[in-house]
């Protein structure tokens, strides 16, 4: 089985600093990660490569080359090869520019499944796995929490998705798209200690516009149908911190609290 | 060479059966100690297990028992109440027998009119200040094992306790002792006051960590104890360097406060909470008969006076008071983390202890943290990373760095990846600036590879003690005195 994981590098927001004297928000030092869910999505992939020998896993990425650690360390993990996507021209695509680019290099390659996250913690439009799906003529589920290892085969995937208000389970044809969510609880391996400075470099295929061949004014910012009006910073209110004792009044403190927020 | 089922014969031609324990359980837990609990909380521990523990009665079935691994080059490590922290207790040989002072439980005689109490190895800590309160006395000991830690651990790697500013550490406590050395032979150094007969060899044994002798009985100081008298003083201040500063204006004075400690403002956050206001702490606690405690609660006064400047506020004594009803650990406080290790990714409260002047003791400090952060490749998976002086001498102080970071990596990398490389920079740090790298957790197995640094040319005396005592090598292989092979095998996996 082939399976091909679409992953993005984003920055780890969940890291960033709120600075309550100017209202602003602290960007000094983040770092970029794997998306949690896309971590989830070649988590799982490797899970079923581990499960069925003879399963390749591939991933591909449109980045800037300043994500190679990144994306060396999915190869140290157990990941066959990466494709990154990089160009100059590609920089400031919107999530409409994004899936052609993707759809475009993925009609090169074959597969029998093809994996992605469902939200991206820095956009979180979820724009992408879709319009990849009406791309690539293939169908596409969100919000999945579980695939059935043992149903999966090359013609179809066994899976459950996780809803708002239920949980359901359902079979697609593939090839097809799912999208997956870290609260499935996928993780990547860790890196062996002994692999942590192995050479992958023979395991990263490079793939520009060269290859692809779009002209300027279908990709980048000029390509993107998104026209941002105005961004700003949402400003958040710094919360006091109620310290209680463990006696009574202490206690209907905490209750009291619990009751307001609706959780008693 | 014998086989172990050969060793398990022949334990027991020479113990009772309640006395050899071969438990798996027990002796995959026998395998190591704290220094890699999450590892072993994982089940992923790369060292040998024991072939068995066994339970000695007296010291001499230990003298029969050295004598037997002597001449059958059978690796020993002693051990009392498993809080080892260093590695002290890891087993890096196959053949190995754990020799436990379970069954040496007696506490033997309390004498407070000469003020001494003499106990067996396996007398755990708290039973004999247990005994001691009910007559008005105290042991001045409390390590933060102190419900756990038995007296042969306390002694044989030099443990010191929460109270050591007024107090002293354990060897200011030794009056006497009895150990066995691996030939068999028993020595007791006698219980007097002093004495100028030759060099002081009480300190042959204090401290060895089970590489020289295995020790079974001790006697010790006891003091009077005046808990009404108890004052707590904490103060919130803007540096680590101003803690330092009141600590040594109140000790070169003159005055022995029990505890003296000044926390960072990373460390201050996790142990007070309820008031740290993201600041450093500075705290007292002066302890004694009435007049000694208000003479040393007025130095401690006029020290914070002298250094005001860097004083933010005094805060509330009862907030001292409270937190140090708390600070120890239990059993099950134990057992809890080793619990919570098999669910959390997490490492909480991992330390390097070291010692320096006053006025290197900054510097140190300083340096390490800026290291650390600009060096240690995985910085941005700490969620602590601090500080805290807690135990004052007349000329310097220590230094306990303290660190937590969430686990990003298999648990049997965890140590090369996470706590090593800190390590490693405290202890380079430490021994560049002319410190101690282990001021009370002893060099265990993972601080050995700098035991002959740590030394330097008094390493030499260290190394003929050993050649003398232990001969053959059988005393708890691997601590204190460096084995590069095994220093290769298990710590860096080459």
């Amino acid at each position: 089985m082939k399976i091909l994981c679409m992953v993005k590098i984003v920055p780890d927001v969940d890291k960033f600093k709120y600075d309550f004297d100017t209202n602003t928000v602290v960007r000094e030092n983040v770092r970029m990660i794997l998306n949690p869910d896309d971590a989830s999505s070649v988590g799982v992939a490797l899970k079923i490569k581990h499960l069925y020998p003879g399963t390749t896993v591939e991933v591909v990425s449109m980045a800037p080359e300043s994500v190679r650690p990144l994306i060396y360390d999915l190869v140290r993990v157990g990941v066959d090869r990466v494709n990154l996507i990089t160009d100059k021209l590609f920089s400031g695509s919107d999530s409409y520019a994004t899936s052609k680019v993707l759809a475009k290099y993925v009609q090169t390659l074959s597969y029998d499944i093809i994996l992605t996250g469902t939200h991206a913690i820095d956009g979180d439009t979820s724009h992408v796995p879709a319009q990849l799906g009406e791309l690539l003529d293939m169908s596409q589920m969100s919000n999945v929490i579980h695939i059935d290892e043992e149903l999966l085969d090359t013609t179809k995937a066994v899976f459950t998705v996780d809803f708002d208000s239920e949980v359901a389970t359902y079979e697609m044809q593939l090839p097809g798209i799912l999208s997956l969510r870290k609260e499935s609880g996928y993780k990547l391996p860790y890196i062996k200690y002994e692999d942590m400075n192995k050479d992958v470099t023979d395991s990263i295929h490079v793939i520009t516009n060269n290859d692809l061949g779009f002209e300027p004014f279908e990709i980048g910012l000029k390509g993107s149908k998104t026209k941002v009006n105005k961004t700003f910073v949402k400003e958040y209110e710094k919360r006091d911190k109620v310290v209680v004792t463990n006696d009574d009044q202490g206690i209907n403190t905490v209750y009291a609290f619990l009751q307001e927020k609706g959780f008693i | 060479m014998l086989s172990k089922d050969q060793i398990i014969q022949k334990l027991m031609e020479m113990l009772g059966q309640e006395q050899i324990n071969t438990n798996p359980d027990d002796l995959y837990d026998a395998s190591a100690d704290r220094y890699k609990k999450y590892a072993k909380a994982r089940k992923v521990l790369d060292v040998p297990t024991p072939v068995a523990i066994v339970y000695p009665k007296s010291a001499e079935e230990v003298s029969e028992l050295l004598k037997f691994c002597n001449e059958n080059l059978i690796n020993v490590i002693p051990r009392g109440g498993k809080t080892a922290t260093e590695g002290g207790l890891e087993n890096w040989k196959d053949l190995t027998i754990v020799i436990d002072a379970l069954y040496m439980d007696k506490i033997l005689k309390i004498d407070p009119y000469n003020s001494q109490a003499t106990v067996q190895a396996g007398v755990a800590l708290q039973d004999l200040e247990d005994e001691l309160r009910k007559i008005g006395y105290t042991t001045g000991h409390s390590p933060q094992s102190k419900p756990v830690a038995k007296y042969g651990g306390l002694l044989a790697t030099r443990s010191i306790g929460q109270f050591s500013t007024l107090y002293g550490g354990i060897e200011d406590m030794v009056v006497g002792l009895e150990c066995v050395f691996p030939d068999g032979h028993i020595s007791r150094i006698k219980n007097v006051s002093r004495r100028a007969g030759g060099p002081d060899i009480r300190h042959i044994a204090i401290g060895n960590e089970g590489t020289l002798c295995y020790i079974t009985e001790v006697t010790i100081k006891i003091f009077k104890f005046y808990p009404e008298n108890n004052k707590f003083y904490g103060y919130l201040i803007n540096d680590v360097e101003t803690g330092i500063k009141v600590l040594r204006e109140v000790m070169v004075n003159g005055f022995r406060p029990s505890v003296a400690r000044t926390y960072s403002e990373e460390d201050a956050a996790q142990h007070f909470y309820h008031f740290h206001d993201n600041k450093c702490v500075l705290l007292f606690m002066a302890e004694g008969p009435k007049g000694i405690v208000e003479a040393t609660g007025k130095a401690i006064e006029e020290a914070t006076e002298k250094f005001k400047d860097g004083i933010i506020k005094q805060v509330d004594s009862q907030l001292i008071s409270d937190w140090f009803d708390n600070l120890n650990w239990s059993q099950q406080d134990i057992d809890d983390e080793y619990e919570g290790m098999i669910e959390n990714d997490a490492h909480a409260g991992y330390t390097t202890e070291i010692s320096a002047d006053w006025e290197t003791i900054p510097k140190i400090y300083n340096n390490v943290i800026e290291r650390v952060r600009n060096e240690f490749p995985r910085a941005h998976e700490l969620t602590m990373l601090g500080g805290h002086s807690s135990h004052s001498y007349l000329n310097g102080t220590n230094m306990y760095f303290v660190y937590n970071y969430e686990i990003n990596c298999a648990p049997e990398d965890e140590l090369l990846i996470y706590h090593h490389p800190i390590q490693k920079i405290i202890v380079e740090e430490t021994l560049r600036m002319g410190g101690s790298m282990c001021h009370h957790h002893g060099i265990g197995k993972y601080r050995n590879e700098w035991a002959e640094q740590e030394h330097g040319s008094a390493f030499y005396m260290l190394e003929k003690l050993k050649e003398s005592f232990d001969p053959k090598g059988i005393m708890n292989y691997g601590t204190i005195f460096p084995q590069k092979e095994a220093i290769q095998k298990y710590i860096y996996r080459g």
